[in-house]
């Protein structure tokens, strides 16, 4: 609902500065990125660090090369980013129908309360051993670990916002003469729409960390399975490739969940 | 209709694990059909208790709630309640808020969606209507939320301190719209407030509470009906003097109270 007005040359200062603003801190991200890159290969170059043992933007960027040309890096990155996809969408559903159901019976949220502690201070990755005995040695296993990790702390943060509901927002629709189904359908469950995403965004990572320590425990393919034999072999021009392809990955996941905020909670705009 | 709402000697007492809280003492009145009455007393004496047990959502410990001469049970009766936020929901659109009641109640008909639909621009928020509540002013945002209470048409309204988020002004404003929307709807009105002047501004009879445990002090009539406005009213005569008659009735439980808990402190 905004009309078209004539800006006022304050107005337009202010936006010019407002653009410079952004512009500067845009810049210093790049800046400092280009930065430790050059400082990386002028040491690796001058042979002020061991390149061997901490390999170089220049090898790394051959070694891409030499993945692509292979034609399995693709494979690899494939292999774990539906790894971690799929554990990601399960993580987030379970722990959000389990964060329902919790929410729905005070009673039950009081009886698994403790469990829920203690389930989420237990670093899953200990479960490691029971999961590849129960889920073998393939992919279940990995994404088994993914959802294990994304699970509990979807169940906590969705749980929690659920709980913080605004209680005289609850009272005008229980005056309203609504059923617990219609305060969920109307009001908890579209009020903690954000919770949801901020949610999604903290399972990205979850379900990263899952994946790659699913596969250093069991795979034979996968970007944590490259870093892992990158590591036996002593070739860190593999392992900081694979480091890189990850943070790239890993970015554009969260891009993606940023983008689908936008249209999920317009209105808080 | 007389004795529309009626209260017969009710009391309502609080648990919990250390202590016993009696709210409500003995609690008789009623409201008639039309009528606007106002509840005043001190904050925390329990006034929003006293609407929570008309509303069906709370039961009392003692007496009984009549609504037609029926006992309430539950949340049974066709009450609209008010509070004192509006609680629009930001992620609806103003006309889907003031829709909420009729689609929790599957009354979505052809004959109510017009009806609403009519409140809506009779009240001047046809212009809102897609917007959310976030781009209102908190004047319009109560008016919204007014007009979503009154689209389930209820028989009675209870308002809790609806003006006490807003600041002078706006609250003198959004006092005259909500009163001027109420009279012209001819609901019966049941309105707790802390504020003496809001009170005998809008109400036909004013009911003054005492301290927790809260019992009826006194009920006023205001005779002021034939005015038309609550800014109108602060201008009559007898304004000043009802306020003051009010004031003394309920400073009296303060320096009584006062006086009760030096003497127990000197004993």
């Amino acid at each position: 609902m905004k009309h078209k007005k004539e800006l006022t040359p304050l107005h337009k200062q202010f936006l010019k500065k407002e653009r410079k603003g952004k512009l500067t801190v845009f810049g210093g991200q790049f800046g400092f990125l280009i930065l430790c890159f050059a400082l990386w290969e002028i040491f690796a170059h001058y042979g002020v660090i061991d390149s061997f043992i901490t390999s170089s933007p220049s090898r790394i960027w051959r070694q891409f090369g030499e993945l692509l040309k292979n034609g399995n890096l693709f494979l690899h990155i494939y292999v774990s980013t539906k790894e971690t996809v799929i554990g990601f969408l399960i993580g987030t559903a379970l722990g959000t129908l389990a964060a329902i159901v919790l929410w729905w019976s005070p009673l039950l949220n009081k009886i698994f309360e403790p469990y829920l502690v203690v389930l989420n201070s237990l670093p899953k990755v200990a479960l490691g051993p029971i999961i590849i005995i129960w889920a073998g040695t393939g992919q279940a296993a990995i994404i088994t670990m993914a959802v294990l990790i994304s699970v509990v702390v979807t169940t906590i943060t969705m749980l929690n916002g659920f709980n913080n509901t605004d209680p005289n927002k609850i009272l005008l629709l229980k005056t309203m003469r609504a059923k617990k189904i219609d305060i969920f359908g109307k009001l908890v469950l579209p009020s903690n729409l954000p919770t949801l995403v901020s949610c999604l965004k903290i399972n990205v990572g979850m379900s990263w960390i899952g994946t790659i320590m699913g596969e250093y425990l069991t795979s034979q393919a996968g970007l944590g399975y490259l870093i892992l034999y990158g590591g036996q072999v002593f070739k860190l021009d593999l392992v900081m490739t694979c480091i890189l392809v990850l943070c790239v990955i890993a970015a554009v996941m969260y891009l993606l969940v940023a983008l689908l905020e936008k249209s999920l909670v317009r209105w808080n705009s | 209709m007389q004795n529309f709402l009626r209260l017969d000697t009710v009391s309502l007492t609080y648990y919990s694990k250390t202590m016993e809280t009696e709210a409500l003492k003995d609690i008789s009145f009623q409201v008639n059909e039309g009528e606007f009455v106002a509840i005043v007393g001190p904050s925390g004496c329990g006034k929003t208790t006293l609407l929570s047990l008309v509303c069906g959502i709370l039961t009392p410990t003692k007496g009984k709630v009549y609504f037609n001469n029926q006992e309430i049970t539950g949340v049974s009766s066709n009450v609209g309640y008010m509070l004192q936020r509006d609680y629009l929901f930001e992620w609806r659109t103003i006309q889907k808020n003031i829709f909420l009641g009729l689609e929790i109640q599957k009354k979505l008909t052809p004959q109510n969606t017009e009806r609403v639909n009519n409140l809506i621009e009779k009240y001047g928020l046809k212009e809102f209507a897609k917007s959310y509540p976030n781009q209102l002013s908190g004047g319009m945002r109560q008016r919204a939320a007014l007009i979503r209470t009154l689209a389930t048409d209820p028989d009675i309204l209870l308002l809790d301190e609806p003006f006490s988020a807003l600041d002078f002004q706006t609250r003198l404003n959004v006092c005259d719209d909500v009163y001027r929307i109420i009279k012209k709807e001819q609901k019966t009105v049941l309105l707790v407030t802390h504020d003496i002047s809001e009170a005998i501004s809008m109400a036909d009879k004013i009911i003054v509470l005492s301290k927790r445990p809260a019992s009826i002090k006194n009920i006023h009539y205001t005779n002021l009906g034939h005015v038309s406005s609550p800014l109108k009213r602060r201008e009559t005569n007898g304004f000043a003097q009802q306020f003051e008659e009010i004031w003394q009735e309920l400073n009296d439980y303060e320096t009584q109270e006062g006086t009760d808990s030096l003497t127990q402190a000197i004993s």
